[in-house]
């Protein structure tokens, strides 16, 4: 080391001193460049520096630090580096430089300029630091983070191809439940074409009637969007109208009060059975040898469920015939007994009355 | 129901049991069937030779989802009307193939006999009377 370079040092204070002594021993790379002189010349450098670099001290002192920069450096930061230098302000930059081996690292560093007394800038002051752990590290984890995202984009595709899968099969056995209860419907309905006229023949269209009543709650279930509930309301307007087109309006009316109510799908079938049961009861037995009347058929839900009155201004209960409303009745309570509800028959006088409650979940 | 002129209908379903039934209904309501397809080359060769004034046709026939071809042939002749009647609305082309509207399976004898009250009333150039009913729907306006 040269007088001049003590004096230089002496007057940065780094020649002795707690400075000297605490930035020497620091385990942060560090350099100090003299501002005065041309091309910015290496004043200093702590240990940890020539263990960063590879470089002995007399191989650093006097030169300018582009001496670590190479191929794979970016001009870019580095002509951002020079600027800041230039106009003398501090600048964190990250290079990518090489060790006198060759070997190349990530050195991030503060660059800060130092001011003598006169408030010229004197000497620029870097504490660097090896980033070439963190950035293989960032490296590696957008590595991962891809292969992530490409097994979460895999995996999602699998799960939309199946529910595509699941959908279409959906469709599929909607489609032929739909067929095959037209084929029952029909099979019935050709067996009574083909039956005299009486009571076998009547059970038969009975039957078909029936079939339709489940039909046509299976054909709201799968129309509407959500295959899990089925609205009450929706197929009382369109069984009733398939009731009503058999029978002669001017002496029976049947008026509804069904509220839209949404029940699961499960309930769709018992529900739909019954209704037709009490409804087509009502209009076929109430009435009688030409006799006129009403029948009304209100559907409530309250606290304690669903909450169904179907009555008529017939002849009642106990003047009714024994023989053909029996299966209907008994079919009611068993339906009822499915749904775990409770069914009361009464004599309305005139006519008959029956009151119905069905459970429903909260969910309902 | 007023007392509308007999339609003359062609069949195009490939479940016997339906389309026999079908018959019937039809005969019922005071219509004449003038023919039944269970596949796609018989309904259109029928259709050539009878020019019904109302196809009936399923999606589903006996050489797979053909249906949609046999609408969009027999609705070529602006004499036949085309229905789809059929359990696979989901089939049905957007532009209906032609047809004017579908009747979903499984109908019953009074949604086919409002249907074709619809059908006669349209074909005669009146505006149809009466609301559709469910089960019974329209093909979008073109």
């Amino acid at each position: 080391m040269t007088d001049d370079d003590k004096r230089a040092l002496q007057e940065v204070g780094l020649e002795d001193g707690v400075f000297a002594s605490a930035f020497g021993a620091s385990p942060t790379p560090m350099v100090v460049t003299d501002a005065r002189s041309a091309d910015n010349p290496i004043l200093w450098v702590n240990d940890a520096f020539l263990i960063l670099t590879g470089y002995r001290r007399d191989e650093l002192y006097g030169r300018n630090c582009r001496m670590l920069q190479g191929q794979a450096t970016d001009p870019g930061e580095v002509r951002r580096m020079r600027d800041a230098v230039t106009s003398a302000e501090k600048i964190e930059c990250e290079l990518f430089n090489y060790r006198k081996d060759g070997s190349a690292f990530w050195n991030a560093m503060t660059i800060c300029p130092v001011r003598d007394a006169t408030g010229e800038v004197a000497w620029f002051f870097a504490a660097q630091a090896d980033m070439t752990d963190k950035r293989r590290y960032e490296q590696a984890m957008r590595g991962t983070n891809d292969e992530l995202e490409r097994l979460v984009d895999v995996r999602t595709a699998d799960l939309q191809a199946a529910l595509e899968q699941k959908t279409a099969l959906l469709h599929e056995v909607d489609h032929r439940v739909k067929n095959n209860l037209q084929v029952i419907s029909s099979l019935m309905l050709l067996k009574a074409r083909r039956t005299p006229e009486g009571e076998a023949r009547d059970a038969l269209q009975s039957m078909a009637e029936r079939v339709g009543a489940l039909s046509t709650a299976h054909r709201m279930l799968y129309s509407a969007g959500d295959v899990t509930r089925f609205d009450l309301r929706e197929f009382a307007d369109d069984f009733l109208a398939d009731l009503t087109a058999g029978i002669d309006s001017d002496r029976t009316t049947v008026e509804a009060e069904v509220d839209s109510i949404a029940v699961s799908a499960a309930m769709a079938a018992p529900l739909a059975l019954m209704m037709h049961e009490l409804a087509t009861n009502a209009v076929r037995h109430a009435f009688p040898n030409g006799r006129s009347g009403r029948v009304s058929i209100t559907a409530k839900r309250d606290d304690g469920g669903l909450r169904l009155l179907i009555q008529d201004d017939g002849i009642g209960i106990a003047a009714g015939p024994v023989n053909p409303a029996g299966f209907g009745h008994s079919l009611v309570e068993m339906v009822v007994r499915q749904l775990r509800g409770t069914i009361a028959w009464n004599e309305a006088f005139p006519g008959t009355r029956v009151e119905i409650t069905i459970p429903l979940d909260r969910a309902d | 129901m007023t007392a509308e002129p007999a339609l003359r209908i062609l069949v195009v379903e490939d479940e016997v049991l339906i389309a026999l039934e079908l018959e019937y209904l039809l005969e019922d309501l005071g219509h004449v069937t003038v023919g039944v397809a269970a596949s796609s080359s018989e309904a259109i060769a029928l259709g050539v030779s009878t020019i019904p004034d109302v196809a009936l046709v399923d999606i589903h026939l006996v050489d797979g989802p053909t249906g949609v071809a046999v609408a969009r042939a027999l609705s070529a002749d602006a004499r036949t009307t085309v229905l789809f009647m059929t359990a696979n609305s989901k089939r049905i082309p957007e532009d209906f193939a032609g047809a004017i509207g579908v009747i979903a399976k499984p109908y019953s004898e009074r949604v086919v006999a409002s249907a074709l009250s619809y059908v006669a009333e349209y074909r005669s150039g009146r505006k149809p009377s009466h609301e559709t009913p469910d089960g019974f729907s329209l093909a979008p306006p073109v």
